[in-house]
């Protein structure tokens, strides 16, 4: 065997999928076109916006650096690829009080912002595409409280609400401060830990993390190029 | 007429010599550093582990936090002990079969040191809480131009030793060390660059992550294994490689196949092309044909021995670590197949099972056996105790095991339970717990088996070995020496 066929031989089977696996693809999602909507099925004109609000990007680092995405997701698969849009709360709210089924899969718009979509290496935990949704949920069937209140509680002490006591999560105590009261309690502190004289107050990041956390709402209306739900089923049709 | 052949042995075995003095430092500094990150990355692993089933562990220690002591087990186990175990028996096992004298061991040593305090410091960061967040890639980004480098300055003299080498032949061997020296930089630069220099689509910056982790393992430790296998199998049984078209053939369907490998973990996630994660799948299940034909091979060497085989350890290593490659084709293609297992498999606890398997099971398993072989070759020295080999090579067999088949079967059965979706998600997670108990059981047992391991080879490092005498085999007596009375 002589050095130069062989180096060849690698570099064309490598090669070629090398370039048709990471390189094409790269190229072609980089600057992905923006869905247009159509008059007739999205009853609006011009182009579908994503929407999305919070810290993304610094929360995104702390939920990189800490380590969430070896336990939690962050996508829906379409029913060929898996059961997650079956699931009462997974891919929306099956049952919205305003929008009745929001549940969808993942789009390639839903990671506006972010440098590195956390698709997640095992579920240990739950799919966090629609954490906020969730969380805004139980709020409202409790008629009290605040989604970040009940963020910030479960990243103190994963464990402190009797519904999640088996829970397996870390605590990220370390994202909080414990500082003296002078004058007026915080607002911002946690409702618990603190006593006559000192309070828990999150942290920067923690508070980064839960900005990123509440914007998971991935469930807002697509347009019917990307909304690949079967149509509704005639009402009352058994 | 009979001088002649003894004076080509006397030379040869003077330049066997020759090639392992100048090698000596350099081999004998990755071994030993990576026996020591390899022992980092254990007790990493069941920090991760305990904390699984136990979160309360060490709850209130920000750096022994799961998210961040996780991603350290794994990296140290690829950066710290494989690369550099890879390091120190590709640069002896190149120089060895081109026959050439290194001539550069101070640059790979000062390369080597330079590499251990790059991971050092990645590793730092890590528990720091400075990850990057991409599987496998969680150093820092400061960290990943500084391991080019230092791969560049430790394997560009085997390169070179290749090119200048006696004669036109060339051994299966080479084949594979070869190409994983080429594949590697092409692997690494292209995933770093892109995903820290240039900015793309974040699904795509998670596939070409994905891409990356398989492409790394298949195209780097499981040729540097294979190599390493294809090496030792008729050097030790004194036979020849039984067909050289399957080797062929196993050589080329890996290079074909593997780079389209990896994908698959985002089945589902809508990438530009939906197909490519189905592409991903069925050449990770093709992979079983260049796994199994390597395996199959090597081991009709072995057994096409006729006398029966002295118990060397190295055969030994080398021997379960194919068994651990005809389980990895396996599993290959158990965990891959689109219609049924894939949506199982694909978020639960059998991915990591796979790569503990590829990573230690294989890789790990044939680089234990090639530094049995090679360290009484440099060192001049005899291994000290049969015992300690005995424990090394049966406590690791049964961890693997146990991790290996605890991992990809309860991630059956973990996938299984996250497809039921009428059931509640916290039925999911209890599924988890005895498996992930398994687990740091058996880490546990391998970290027992390593200190083993370390020991011997440090005490040959430090010059403690036996001198002379008959090789030590894996049923010798009990031993006569202590290594007290040195």
């Amino acid at each position: 065997m002589s050095l130069r066929p062989f180096i060849l031989g690698l570099a064309a089977s490598f090669g070629l999928a090398w370039l048709l696996v990471v390189i094409v693809p790269f190229v072609k999602m980089r600057n992905l076109e923006p869905v247009t909507l159509s008059k007739e099925t999205d009853g609006a004109v011009g182009i579908f916006y994503p929407k999305r609000s919070g810290r993304i990007v610094n929360g995104a680092k702390v939920y990189a650096e800490n380590g969430c995405y070896l336990c939690h997701t962050q996508v829906v698969r379409p029913t060929y690829a898996g059961n997650d849009l079956y699931r009462p709360d997974w891919g929306g709210l099956a049952k919205d009080p305003e929008r009745g089924d929001t549940r969808r899969e993942t789009n390639a718009y839903d990671f506006e912002g972010e440098t590195f979509a956390q698709i997640g290496s095992t579920r240990m935990g739950p799919d966090l595409s629609n954490l906020a949704r969730r969380l805004d949920a139980a709020v409202a069937a409790k008629g009290s409280g605040e989604p970040a209140a009940l963020l910030y509680a479960h990243l103190y002490d994963p464990r402190r609400s009797p519904e999640t006591r088996k829970s397996t999560c870390p605590s990220y105590r370390f994202l909080f401060t414990r500082r003296e009261i002078k004058g007026q309690p915080s607002n911002e502190a946690l409702p618990f830990g603190g006593d006559a004289t000192t309070e828990l107050l999150p942290g920067p990041d923690a508070k980064a993390l839960v900005s990123y956390l509440l914007a998971m709402k991935k469930d807002q209306p697509v347009p019917a190029a990307l909304n690949f739900a079967p149509p509704e089923p005639k009402a009352a049709a058994r | 007429m009979s001088s002649a052949p003894s004076a080509t042995a006397l030379s040869d075995a003077t330049q066997r010599a020759g090639i392992d003095r100048s090698l000596r430092h350099p081999v004998m500094f990755f071994l030993t550093s990576g026996a020591a990150w390899l022992a980092v990355s254990i007790l990493l692993a069941i920090i991760a582990s305990i904390k699984v089933h136990c979160p309360q562990f060490m709850d209130d220690c920000e750096y022994a936090s799961y998210g961040r002591v996780f991603p350290a087990h794994i990296n140290t186990l690829i950066y710290g002990w494989g690369f550099q175990a890879a390091f120190g028996v590709l640069i002896w096992l190149m120089a060895r079969m081109s026959k050439q004298e290194c001539r550069a061991a101070g640059t790979i040593l000062s390369a080597g040191h330079a590499w251990n305090l790059v991971v050092l410091l990645g590793t730092l960061g890590i528990l720091d809480g400075r990850g990057t967040g991409m599987p496998w890639m969680e150093f820092p980004a400061f960290v990943w131009p500084g391991l080019l480098v230092c791969y560049c300055a430790i394997v560009v003299w085997s390169f070179i030793q290749f090119r200048v080498r006696e004669g036109e032949r060339s051994f299966v061997a080479q084949w594979y060390l070869l190409a994983a020296m080429i594949w590697f930089p092409w692997i690494f630069v292209t995933a770093n660059g892109l995903l820290f220099c240039a900015s793309g689509h974040p699904l795509m910056a998670a596939a070409i992550n994905a891409w990356f982790k398989s492409a790394l393992m298949f195209l780097f430790f499981i040729p540097i294994a294979l190599g390493t296998a294809y090496y030792l199998a008729p050097k030790l049984t004194g036979r020849p490689i039984p067909s050289a078209s399957l080797a062929k053939l196993g050589f080329w369907s890996l290079a074909v196949v593997a780079p389209w490998a990896g994908m698959q973990k985002l089945a589902g996630v809508p990438l530009s092309g939906v197909f490519l994660p189905y592409l991903g799948a069925a050449a990770t299940a093709l992979l079983a044909v260049p796994l199994a034909t390597a395996a199959v091979n090597i081991l009709r060497t072995i057994f096409s021995a006729e006398e029966k085989l002295p118990k060397s350890p190295a055969l030994h290593f080398t021997l379960a670590g194919l068994m651990g490659l005809l389980l990895l084709a396996v599993a290959a293609i158990a965990l891959n197949l689109p219609g049924s297992s894939l949506k199982l498999t694909q978020f639960s606890i059998s991915g990591y099972g796979f790569e503990i398997l590829a990573l230690y099971g294989v890789f790990s398993f044939m680089m234990f056996g090639a530094v049995y072989f090679i360290v009484p070759r440099i060192t001049c020295r005899e291994w000290v105790s049969s015992r300690f080999i005995n424990m090394h090579f049966f406590f690791s067999a049964y961890g693997i095991v146990a991790i290996a088949f605890g991992a990809l079967f309860g991630g059956f059965i973990q996938g299984s339970a996250q497809e039921a979706w009428l059931q509640p998600w916290e039925s999911v997670t209890d599924i988890v717990r005895p498996y992930a108990a398994v687990s740091t059981f058996a880490w546990c047992v391998i970290l027992f088996s390593n200190i083993f391991f370390f020991v011997h080879l440090a005490m040959m490092w430090l010059g403690l070995g036996r001198p002379g005498g008959a090789p030590v085999l894996m049923d010798s007596p009990a031993e006569p020496v202590t290594p007290a009375s040195h």
